[in-house]
């Protein structure tokens, strides 16, 4: 059974908990040792439960915009509003994979670290910056620039890790915390400095696609979307396939017995951090092709990164993907259907990020805490 | 601590307070606000250090209760027609049951995940206040009627200061607050020598919700003008928790200190550089974080100025 919910994914588990199995909580809480691990493979109860929990809060999230939109009248159901539909939820499945590349990064630096990166969303709002100032200045054009954006932010990952992260390593969360909200804020003003605080814009292939007869996406997300991919899947071989990968993964799991075993941690450090840098500006210059920025849009990204991570297990790399798609869809209906949605789709991550630490701390992928 | 040393510390906020009772008719218009906004961030680190400092809880998200506090003034004084006074209570009591309502559940998290859902939490608080128009008119804020209120505000949060200051020293100096240090330094022994550790998070986290609520509707009610964007600000959690810091955390007197010397710093680089300051700022904040977390009172105690009994 839980195998089989395992499979179908957690939107089918959660309407089998609401429906074929509404007694689940009155099964004897203990069970013999022997038969929980043949019934329930390696998965424990509460992490089931918790699981069939997040499943149907999930659907519940996405059943409620329907709700108000058809109590608002803003779904009609006719052919050409299911084309919208279709087209917003294309395109918010297209930005998901770009939130999904930058959450990566986050994911990285807190798997290894155990810092939260609240600067996160500055460093995509650099890459931004960084590309915008490359295609008006020296005509660059702006997924060429990342031949040059990239390396930049990886020294500039680098630089932030020696003089500011390697300090903060194993001190208590909130000197993490002040010390990346700081760099952040220094990096947001410097930026206003020098950018003023106007909203910028980079007009790049903007023309819409025809997928069928009435869903039809916007040129610049396909390519973001094919970029954002062709990066992800690079770093997934390095993490899986490389020994720098192998390496990272190790100092994730336990720094101390990496070391013992002959990992450069200190190198692992620079590495990772300027690698969630990297991935952090390339996010940025694939955001500043499909919409406006300013100085402070920043911490928009960061609180987005962290409901990725947190819904789809903290330091699990395809955890992060699914958590990317699964809010960015989410977002395009609420903006779809909701009546002043664009206000309200801010909120849709500041839910989901709550109630997934309340639900299942672990996310998805069930992460353990540690 | 002794006796004596109880009451030499309460001869010295009285005489805090008289000083500060005297000090509007010496002082122009500025300076009282100067002086008002400061005691706002004494409230302000005092009450984030209740829950952060004592109880180890980092909020990251304590702005909320500011901001409810603000529009809780705000819409009952213009909307209602209540004294102002009356809505600092109201304003307290929805931010305290506020903070029941989300302290229950949030509470169960630990460290960083605390943290972040708080952040979330605070972030989320601004966009209902942005986009629930029939309530707190929007995005666009709500304008109070003009009126003279530079004393009353003034006496107003001097009075709710000597209140935090009173209550916090007493949370320092109570079994309640040996307990919250205990679930600090290590929750799951506290638990084991039966500490309700649930109840005394709740009880902590309410407490230092309650002020911040009544400081966000004076502060409504001296600027006259509050919008999402200003009273949910993340910055405002920022310096709570930078000025506890930079005092010490953890401590009474020591997010008194930061308050009044980084309020006094940031006042006098904003006249003096207004475009550089933002900058120095962060930087400042990097600086401390990384250089001194235990703050002015660590330094002083490593140095053995201070006896390390004596700083609570």
């Amino acid at each position: 059974m839980d195998d089989r919910a395992e499979m179908l994914g957690p939107e089918k588990a959660g309407r089998e908990t609401a429906f074929s199995r509404p007694f689940a909580d009155t099964a004897p809480a203990v069970a013999p040792a022997v038969g929980r691990r043949r019934g329930r493979g390696w998965m424990e109860r509460s992490e089931v439960r918790s699981l069939y929990l997040l499943a149907a809060f999930l659907v519940a999230a996405y059943a409620l915009p329907f709700v108000i939109g058809i109590r608002y009248g803003t779904v009609r159901w006719d052919a050409e509003w299911l084309g919208y539909l279709g087209t917003v939820v294309l395109s918010g499945f297209l930005q998901g994979g770009v939130y999904a590349m930058f959450a990566v990064g986050l994911t990285m630096i807190f798997g290894v670290m155990r810092i939260i990166n609240a600067a996160h969303g500055e460093w995509v709002m650099m890459g931004a910056y960084l590309t915008w100032a490359a295609f008006f200045y020296l005509g660059v054009d702006p997924l060429l620039s990342l031949v040059f954006t990239l390396p930049i932010a990886f020294v500039f990952g680098m630089v932030v890790q020696k003089l500011l992260l390697n300090a903060v390593v194993g001190q208590p969360e909130l000197t993490g915390l002040l010390v990346t909200f700081g760099l952040g804020l220094t990096m947001i003003y410097v930026a206003e400095l020098i950018f003023t605080t106007d909203f910028r814009t980079i007009p790049y292939a903007p023309h819409s696609v025809q997928i069928t007869d009435s869903i039809a996406v916007s040129q610049n997300k396909l390519i973001s979307f094919t970029m954002a991919l062709a990066i992800s899947v690079g770093v997934y071989f390095l993490l899986k396939l490389t020994r720098i990968g192998k390496a990272i993964r190790a100092t994730a799991l336990n720094a101390e017995v990496a070391m013992v075993c002959g990992v450069n941690v200190g190198l692992i450090y620079l590495i990772t951090t300027g690698i969630a840098a990297s991935l952090a500006v390339a996010g940025g210059a694939l955001v500043s092709i499909q919409f406006g920025f300013n100085p402070e849009t920043g911490i928009i990204y960061t609180l987005q990164a962290f409901t990725i991570i947190i819904l789809g297990g903290r330091g699990h790399y395809l955890g992060a993907l699914i958590g990317g798609f699964m809010l960015a869809v989410l977002e395009s209906l609420v903006s779809l259907m909701i009546p002043n949605g664009t206000a309200m789709v801010e909120l849709a991550a500041y839910g989901l990020l709550i109630a997934v630490l309340l639900i299942r701390p672990g996310g998805l992928m069930g992460v353990k805490e540690g | 601590m002794t006796q004596r040393e109880h009451l030499r510390n309460l001869a010295l906020l009285g005489l805090l307070a008289l000083g500060l009772l005297a000090l509007p008719q010496g002082l122009s218009v500025y300076l009282t606000s100067f002086a008002l906004f400061t005691m706002m961030y004494v409230v302000l680190a005092l009450s984030w250090n209740i829950i952060s400092g004592f109880t180890g809880y980092t909020s990251f998200g304590h702005v909320a209760f500011y901001g409810i506090g603000a529009y809780a003034c705000a819409i009952l004084v213009v909307d209602h027609g209540w004294s102002w006074v009356t809505t600092l209570f109201a304003g307290a009591l929805v931010a305290g049951l506020v903070a029941v309502a989300i302290g229950y559940p949030v509470l169960r998290l630990k460290g960083p995940y605390f943290a972040i859902a708080m952040l979330g939490m605070a972030e989320g608080t601004r966009v209902v206040a942005t986009v629930w128009d029939g309530l707190t008119h929007g995005g666009l804020g709500i304008s109070f009627p003009s009126v003279e209120n530079s004393t009353s505000t003034y006496y107003a949060m001097l009075v709710l200061m000597l209140i935090t200051i009173a209550v916090a020293y007493l949370v320092a100096h109570s079994r309640f607050g040996i307990r919250l240090n205990a679930i600090r330094e290590d929750e799951v022994a506290a638990e084991a020598l039966g500490i309700n550790v649930t109840r005394y998070k709740l009880l902590a986290f309410v407490l230092s919700a309650v002020f911040p609520a009544a400081a966000g509707g004076i502060q409504a009610y001296k600027v006259l003008y509050i919008e999402p964007q200003a009273v949910f600000f993340v910055q405002i959690t920022i310096a709570m928790a930078l000025m506890s810091m930079l005092g010490g955390k953890g401590t009474v007197i020591g997010p008194v200190i930061g308050a009044v010397l980084l309020y006094t710093a940031q006042e006098l680089t904003w006249v003096n550089f207004p475009t550089a300051h933002l900058i120095a700022y962060g930087l400042f904040i990097i600086v401390v974080a990384r250089f001194m977390p235990r703050g002015l009172i660590g330094f002083a105690i490593d140095r053995g100025w201070v006896r390390k009994g004596m700083v609570h």
